[in-house]
């Protein structure tokens, strides 16, 4: 994964096989249940879009404008991921089986290195704070708070 | 947004402690233990993180113990990556559904 500041890798396991995982994927109705409504299409080359709300102040109207970049069933699903005044991305899936399930790896990638926010993010994050750490911390943040020393 | 919380962020010592205070509070004395440099020093980066909100001090008898304060990470967490924290989400949101609609789990089994 690249640990950089103009990519985002995060990854799941999902107790479930891969054609399971691909189908959630690939299917429209799957995909707007637990990502966005869309009109995606599983053929590499379909232009669709995914619709959200607007970010006030942000420029993001709730359009993601999106292309089947690539395909491989059960293996990857790679799409374009454009919106808002200046985001031109790429988000890429990797299934990769694990014992009886499968770990789900997004690749987020092509932000802009020069944009302020991911400059920060890398002067302060480098090495592998952001991915390993922040990712800890994360996890205290949404547990319950460590009961008092005894 | 508040500043402090990256200038605290911004010293590896100081990302370090952070890292040795997630499994719970510890007294001065072992987090001094991991750094080669003389307890003022040490003091002295607390007092960083105390300021920036990161961490809290309690006393219990003659020790002060240094607890690892969630809240201002959210602040960091919002604003490093907001994409980030939208596709933690999202993937928690994908593994709900699979657990929900579990009809042909056992049978797609490899």
């Amino acid at each position: 994964m690249p640990d950089d500041a103009t990519a985002i890798a995060v990854d799941e396991f999902l107790p479930h096989p891969p054609a399971r995982v691909w189908r959630a994927l690939t299917d429209p109705d799957s995909l707007a249940r637990w990502l966005m409504p869309n009109d995606f299409a599983p053929v590499v080359g379909h232009r669709f879009t995914f619709r959200t709300d607007p970010v006030p102040g942000s420029g993001f109207d709730g359009i993601v404008a999106c292309e089947v970049l690539a395909m491989e069933p059960e293996r990857l699903l790679r799409i374009s991921w454009r919106g808002g005044p200046n985001l031109d991305t790429t988000v890429t899936w990797r299934l990769v089986p694990e014992g009886r399930g499968t770990r789900l790896f997004l690749d987020h990638s092509g932000f802009d290195p020069d944009d302020p926010g991911h400059q920060a993010a890398r002067r302060i994050m480098g090495g592998g704070w952001r991915s390993h750490m922040l990712r800890r911390l994360i996890e205290v943040l949404d547990a319950p708070p460590p009961p008092d020393p005894a | 947004m508040s500043t402090d919380v990256f200038a605290a962020l911004a010293s590896p010592v100081r990302r370090q402690i952070l890292e040795l205070l997630i499994d719970g509070p510890q007294p001065v004395n072992s987090l001094a233990a991991h750094f080669d440099m003389r307890r003022p020093s040490v003091s002295e980066h607390l007092r960083v993180l105390r300021d920036a909100g990161l961490v809290t001090e309690q006393r219990d008898g003659r020790h002060r113990h240094y607890r690892l304060e969630a809240a201002p990470l959210s602040e960091v967490r919002d604003w490093l990556s907001p994409y980030e924290r939208f596709w933690r989400t999202k993937l928690r949101n994908l593994r709900d559904l699979l657990d929900e609609t579990d009809g042909d789990r056992a049978g797609d089994d490899a």
